[in-house]
């Protein structure tokens, strides 16, 4: 009987099918799009912050798309609200990346769930990409290759308010904050710092009070009885906005210089209004009006053009996010998560502030801080930062000896 | 090393802070008294009046707002709690104190949510009126003015409080329910309606306190869990029921805090505890007569 097809052409049709079908899902995978999955709080009183991310980075994201996205794929993005809650932050980490196979996680707002979420990352090997979370440890002591931080942490800020308050005449100063982790971890960056850069500077006294204390009249006037040439206050997000309005109230702002981490920030500014204390001196990595270049002033129209407010801190870090990864993508020519690491690494991107660098080391953005002091104007029905000093990433930042020090290296 | 003008605005400030902690705490102890509820969701009233009274004062331009939120806001969560009490408690009355505490709870996270489905999660800010703005020097020593009216406005309450028990029938038969509700029933009278009354009356408290509270705090989600913790404990140590009781906690509670705050700042936070340890320990049933 004579054959049909010849094992020949039997083995070339064979192959050519086997790779058809081999290469077809890769040749669809091309236009699939990179997956970025967000874990934040979604809920409750973070989202002051929260939300200002998840705005500019969809803003950025939606700019890179319309152009044709990077590598010729649309980059899509998902969010998850983890409550602030350390397990729910964990297990939709845990979700995203097996159900949604996200290709980059970013978020959170919670330094401890973020800390959780790195450690997961470490073992699967997805880049995270931290935008809110303040403890030093994210890319100090717990830091690895797969975490990345756009955001400021409490070294940092440590570092720019004792380099701002050293060039102050103050010598006594009282320490106040929220009794819990961010607000003495604040407080001993603060000071640590501080001593070194200034000798002769004394601590008199300190007051700590419970997370969410709302009346803080008590402790002002008896700080204000003990007469410090300055405090400093460390606290945190709801605390914030009491510790001004007291301030304000009891005549304290006006008596003793004040120095709050983001007290010059819109977050804290705009909810009291024309009610804030002046001459608070604050930090804080973004401001709207400042600096007054056309790159700041258009990312800050867009803003409010696209969601009718003005742009806070957490609009930068989201901008910063979107940043990085489109430009690390670019420079990788690929998705594969190893080599994006790579080209994210001592990657420069362009942003509102400037130029920013992700330090290769640590894998911290080098963000300046910009220190000023509370002031009304007639422009705005909240008060601004004015006479603004800056101070440059590279001051900023924890030095890489700290770090391996840190680490046990 | 602390001079006389410095002692006396700080005993001042305690003052002020316990008289908002008062209000709120009268009318949870009038509901505990006359009811037997142990309303957590009483916080979350007192957080409804902050936030609404914040709505007001955005209404009208200037001072006028505060004073006019000073009585609506409080109205308004009495219409809440009336609407929650008809709806909702007055069906429970009889169920045992650890299913009451679960309703309440359960009330308190749903209020919470509503809040923030009106009101959103920013923090919110009020100003205190023209008048009471900025602070006074009292002995040499700064002090603000909203916290001076405070201590104005706290014994009106209290006298109010004990005029509307003591002197009306409403009142008097609120008091007779709470020693004794089947002897009110057997007489005649619609205990229904009076638990109503005295569950408004009670509630409307909460949102006097929260009016009061809006200027001088950050007005948020949480407040009412902060705030509700200390109230009972306050009502617990006053004596459960008793106005005067109340009185009296809230002002152990506040002038200790200030005092803690004074001399030993870093371990400001557990003075009142202490205290209320204090109390429990020499008065388990509190400081006053309690009228379970």
């Amino acid at each position: 009987m004579k054959r049909i097809l010849s094992v020949r052409s039997f083995v070339f049709i064979a192959c050519t099918l086997a790779l058809s079908i081999m290469l077809y899902p890769a040749g669809t995978r091309a236009q699939a799009p990179i997956k970025v999955g967000i874990i934040d709080t979604y809920s409750g009183p973070p989202t002051t912050f929260t939300y200002d991310v998840r705005d500019a980075f969809k803003l950025a994201i939606d700019e890179v798309n319309a152009k044709g996205g990077v590598l010729k794929r649309k980059i899509e993005f998902t969010t998850r609200d983890d409550k602030f809650k350390v397990d729910v932050c964990l297990s939709m980490a845990k979700e995203l990346i097996m159900m949604e196979k996200v290709d980059i996680l970013m978020g959170t707002i919670n330094s401890a769930g973020t800390l959780a979420v790195s450690e997961y990352c470490k073992t699967e090997k997805i880049p995270f990409i931290v935008t809110f979370s303040k403890s030093e440890k994210i890319t100090g002591e717990k830091g690895h290759r797969y975490v990345f931080s756009v955001t400021e942490n409490t070294a940092m800020i440590g570092k720019a308010a004792a380099a701002g308050l050293a060039k102050r005449p103050f010598v006594k100063y009282w320490i106040a904050g929220d009794d819990y982790e961010y607000g003495h971890a604040l407080a001993d960056g603060v000071w640590n710092n501080l001593k070194k850069l200034k000798s002769g500077v004394e601590l008199i006294g300190q007051s700590w009070w419970k997370v969410g204390e709302p009346d803080l009249t008590p402790y002002l006037t008896a700080i204000s009885t003990a007469k410090p040439d300055a405090v400093i206050f460390a606290t945190g997000a709801a605390s914030m906005v009491n510790a001004m309005k007291f301030a304000k109230a009891t005549g304290f702002a006006e008596k003793i210089p004040m120095f709050i981490h983001t007290a010059t920030e819109l977050s804290t500014l705009a909810p009291l209004g024309l009610d804030a204390p002046e001459k608070v001196i604050g930090t804080s990595n973004y401001h709207f009006y400042y600096p007054d270049t056309p790159k700041n002033k258009a990312f800050a129209k867009a803003f409010k053009d696209a969601y009718g407010r003005e742009p806070k801190v957490g609009a930068l870090y989201g901008y910063l996010a979107a940043q990085f990864i489109t430009k690390a993508l670019e420079k990788a020519g690929t998705m594969d998560r190893e080599k994006f690491i790579d080209a994210l690494g001592g990657l420069k991107v362009d942003s509102p502030i400037g130029e920013i660098e992700m330090r290769a080391f640590d894998h911290q953005a080098m963000l300046p801080m910009y220190m000023g002091m509370t002031k009304k104007v007639a422009e705005y029905p909240f008060l601004i930062a004015t006479d603004i000093v800056t101070i440059p990433g590279k001051d900023v930042m924890p030095s890489i000896e700290d770090i391996k020090k840190a680490r046990g290296q | 090393m602390f001079g006389p003008a410095e002692l006396i605005s700080q005993l001042l400030v305690g003052i002020s802070r316990s008289m908002i902690l008062f209000i709120v705490c009268a009318g949870l102890s009038f509901v505990l008294g006359v009811l037997r509820v142990p309303n957590i969701a009483h916080g979350s009233l007192y957080m409804i009046g902050a936030f609404t009274t914040f709505s007001i004062t955005k209404m009208f331009a200037g001072s006028a707002g505060f004073w006019i939120a000073l009585i609506v806001a409080p109205l308004l969560v009495a219409v809440v709690s009336l609407v929650a009490e008809r709806a909702l408690f007055c069906h429970l009355y009889e169920r045992e104190h650890l299913m009451l505490l679960l309703f309440t709870f359960a009330i308190s996270l749903i209020l919470g949510d509503l809040v923030k489905i009106v009101w959103g999660a920013e923090y919110k800010s009020v100003s205190a009126p023209a008048l009471l703005k900025g602070s006074i020097s009292l002995f040499g020593a700064s002090f603000p003015r909203y916290n001076l009216f405070l201590i104005l406005v706290g014994p009106l309450v209290a006298i109010a409080i004990w005029l509307f028990t003591n002197k009306t029938k409403i009142g008097k038969i609120s008091r007779a329910a709470a020693v004794d509700r089947e002897m009110v029933g057997v007489l005649g009278i619609n205990v229904s309606w009076v638990f109503a009354i005295a569950f408004v009356i009670g509630c409307y408290l909460a949102g006097v306190g929260g009016a009061l509270v809006a200027p001088t705090v950050s007005i948020t989600l949480g407040m009412d869990h902060t705030l509700i913790i200390e109230a009972f404990l306050i009502v617990i140590i006053g004596g459960l029921g008793n106005m005067w009781g109340a009185l009296v906690g809230s002002l152990i509670f506040g002038i200790t805090h200030s005092f803690g705050v004074l001399f030993w700042p870093q371990f400001a936070i557990v003075f009142p505890y202490i205290a209320v340890v204090i109390v429990l320990l020499l008065r388990p049933k509190g400081l006053l007569k309690s009228v379970w």
